[in-house]
């Protein structure tokens, strides 16, 4: 009861408009929204927003232009995940949730497609030098009315094309302004067109937190980009924005979340306030953070702030600006793949940041995963014995997952496990026999020495450059050039010749 | 050597579990099969369906073993493989002898019989995720929701109950092209299995609704704008979805293409 009384003091208060809302839920009933819905031709609403003092006239583009513009605009956007809520159908509304989240398609980039990711408008008053849609960029602009992003969640929804809505916004007038709109637009999702699918939207930094509040209640993750490691990269590339800023509703939704765990404690149907936890994301590679820096803020945020997840973002250029770095070999995706491969370890494996990386080597092996690179500098813990060892030190092992660990603990209470058990039960025996015994014995002789185990773990094709000149896999200094198997490409000849290096 | 031919269902191979257990079978020399081919020195027993057996036998699964292992169960048995009836009913006589926690059924991975009951079920639940993921639904003129997909495994039930679940005031239709079978979920109501042939085709003579090419024609436009050029990944991608379903989803298909 408590919250009902919230809300409606708070829509009284704030929203006038949103009264007119309320009416309409006791006027649509179930699916009775899409027999009333406009064909899709008129639905153009006439939208008129004043940026910085200039009126800008949305209604002359069409739906799929708009679709086109702000699903550009969120594509830098990484979180497209619809997992952590598991909510049944309730009979009556479109949608259910999926603990383990849905992807229903993949992009040329490889990348899932959850969710219609898309910003709300991109407009945005802030000039963050990373960013397409900073305000002294001249790209087309256009913004959704909360209809029309309502319309084609449902529309896509019911034809399996998407899990959910992945709503993100520019900053519209003030952080205050976007956010309503942002909260309009689920209040009606969720209540008029009685969407029941997942939902993941930001909170923007600086709204006001009873909007964040109001927010989450009906959304399933909520996320504020953390943009940039350290503070003082923000400062340098993102002005407009203030790490204190940030941190705010991030530590307001995970109040809000522990909270909310008390009150369903005690009453079962209570709203839930972000059911799914709060993600957040981190650009790589835009400025010069080491990976030891960046793996520590993950972690702190992770202790600190209980987030489910922390994104990694490698940096594409998509502005030209001096304080933007150059990067000759496109997007950091290598540096990118073992910061996520680094962070499965903090979450699921037990690892600690100062484990995988130090002062002294702040970034990852380009050859190793982190795993590998872990344990060939701790083979005074192997081998490690499957029959008996814990099933901590078994997920220390390389080539031993979650599942495969989980799967040993379980079967070795009935039999005695051999290789060939192991190979069926999913341990990928080629990185873990230098590192596993089975009742005593390894796989074949195998001698438990570093250079031994790094060239036999590396692959075949990049091995040749742990040549004689005494280059070493430990950690890649300016010289490792010559012997990679790479080739260099036309256009690395043509930024040669042009001197663009 | 005792054979028990049943009929290619879990009601099938339910009764034929039952009627083993009802002769005392000896269970290391007693088969389930539930393909017509022959084997040496076996002492064949045609066993019908029967569903009030069958729904003994599920009963007595699912009190001793949970739902999650019943389910387990199920699901290997929807794979066309011709070793599964025996795979699971071995893994069935294993769980009643040692009575195994809730979710603990196949743990017991050394034993060829759990190990295979595990390897089905995970295919046919790979397969089940992926058709969940990437069936698309086309509206028809009337309003229905029309799917169709080509399965290796036999999870249409499955799919219905999780769209059932998901879309419960629609009407649609999924048909599974191979096997010539089609779940149609009446919206508000309960869903139910048919023959597809005749019906199918029928639901593809009808024409598409006014909109649908629209929304097509978006998710499509959607899906092309974002992914991002720099990060271009084809092999990732097919690696992801692979082709056997990009062939049934719009926004690989050409436009105005049929799926």
């Amino acid at each position: 009861m408590c919250y009902i009384y919230i809300e409606q003091m708070f829509i009284t208060e704030n929203f006038g408009i949103l009264e007119k809302r309320r009416f309409l839920i006791t006027r649509f009933r179930d699916n009775e929204w899409r027999r009333r819905m406009e064909p899709l031709e008129i639905a153009e609403e006439k939208v008129q927003i004043q940026v910085q003092g200039v009126t800008v006239d949305n209604s002359s583009l069409s739906l799929m232009e708009k679709l086109g513009i702000l699903a550009d605009s969120a594509k830098y956007d990484v979180a497209c995940t619809s997992s952590g809520v598991e909510r049944k159908g309730n009979g009556r509304d479109l949608g259910n949730c999926v603990k383990s989240g849905i992807c229903h398609s993949f992009s040329s980039d490889g990348r899932c497609i959850s969710l219609l990711k898309i910003l709300m408008t991109n407009e945005c008053i802030y000039d963050c030098k990373y960013c397409i849609n900073r305000c002294s960029n001249d790209v087309p602009r256009a913004t959704f009315t909360p209809e029309e992003i309502c319309r084609l969640t449902m529309e896509f929804y019911r034809r399996n094309y998407i899990e959910g809505l992945f709503l993100s916004s520019g900053i519209i007038e003030s952080p205050g302004r976007t956010m309503e709109l942002m909260y309009r637009t689920l209040y009606l999702l969720r209540n008029v067109y009685r969407f029941n699918g997942y939902v993941h939207v930001k909170a923007i930094p600086g709204a006001p937190p009873e909007l964040i509040r109001m927010t989450g209640f009906l959304a399933d993750r909520m996320s504020v980009n953390l943009e940039l490691p350290t503070a003082e990269g923000l400062r340098e590339l993102a002005p407009n924005k203030h790490r204190r800023n940030i941190l705010t509703p991030m530590r307001q939704i995970q109040n809000g979340i522990q909270v909310n765990r008390h009150d369903l404690m005690l009453y079962r149907h209570a709203p839930k306030f972000v059911a799914g936890g709060q993600s957040t994301q981190m650009i790589i590679g835009a400025t010069g953070e080491s990976d030891y820096q960046i793996l520590n803020v993950a972690e702190s945020l992770y202790q600190k702030f209980a987030l489910k997840r922390v994104f990694y973002s490698a940096f594409v250029k998509v502005n030209e600006d001096k304080a933007l770095p150059a990067l000759p070999g496109g997007p950091p995706l290598l540096r990118e793949h073992r910061l996520y491969q680094a962070d499965w370890l903090l979450r699921f494996y037990g690892f600690e940041a100062h484990e995988l990386l130090d002062e002294k080597r702040p970034f990852f092996n380009v050859m190793l995963d982190p795993k590998e690179d872990w344990a060939v500098r701790h083979l005074e813990q192997f081998p490690v014995e499957i029959n008996r060892a814990s099933y901590e030190r078994l997920l220390r092992v390389p080539g031993i997952g979650v599942r495969s660990a989980r799967r040993i603990v379980a079967a070795r209470r009935s039999a005695r496990l051999r290789f060939e058990d192991l190979g069926r039960i999913g341990v990928v025996l080629k990185r873990a026999v230098y590192f596993i015994t089975c009742s005593g014995r390894m796989m074949y002789p195998t001698r438990l020495e570093e250079d031994y185990i790094v060239r036999n773990l590396t692959s075949e094709k990049d091995r040749v450059q742990f040549g004689s000149d005494g280059m070493s896999y430990r950690q890649m200094s300016l010289f490792d050039d010559g012997q990679y198997s790479l080739q260099p490409q036309q256009e690395d000849a043509y930024r040669v010749v042009t001197g663009q290096l | 050597m005792r054979v028990y031919q049943c009929e290619d269902s879990l009601e099938g191979v339910c009764t034929a579990i039952y009627r083993a257990y009802e002769e005392h079978a000896d269970h290391q020399d007693t088969w389930i099969r539930t393909d017509q081919e022959l084997m040496l020195f076996g002492e064949y027993i045609p066993v019908e369906s029967d569903s009030e057996r069958a729904e003994k036998v599920l009963r007595t699964l699912r009190r001793s073993f949970g739902q999650e292992d019943l389910e387990r169960l199920g699901m290997a048995l929807t794979t066309p493989e011709a070793d599964k009836a025996q795979a699971v009913y071995r893994t069935v006589v294993h769980g009643l002898r040692t009575r195994p926690a809730p979710g603990h059924l196949l743990d017991h991975q050394t034993d060829p019989y759990i190990l295979q009951t595990f390897r089905l079920a995970k295919k046919a639940g790979r397969e089940f995720g992926q058709l969940r993921e990437f069936i698309r639904f086309r509206e028809l003129e009337q309003g229905i929701l029309y799917a169709e997909n080509c399965m290796k495994n036999d999870v249409l039930p499955y799919l219905m109950v999780h769209f059932a679940d998901r879309f419960p005031q629609e009407d649609f239709a999924i048909r599974d092209i191979g096997r010539e079978l089609m779940g149609i979920h009446p919206a508000g109501g309960d869903w139910y299995l048919t023959g597809s042939h005749a019906l199918g085709e029928a639901l593809r003579q009808t024409g598409y609704s006014v909109q649908e090419m629209a929304y097509e024609e978006l998710f499509r436009y959607f899906c092309h704008k974002i992914a991002i050029k720099e990060r271009k990944n084809i092999d990732l991608q097919n690696r992801m979805m692979p082709k056997r379903f990009q062939k049934f989803t719009i926004e690989f298909a050409k436009k105005g293409e049929n799926c």
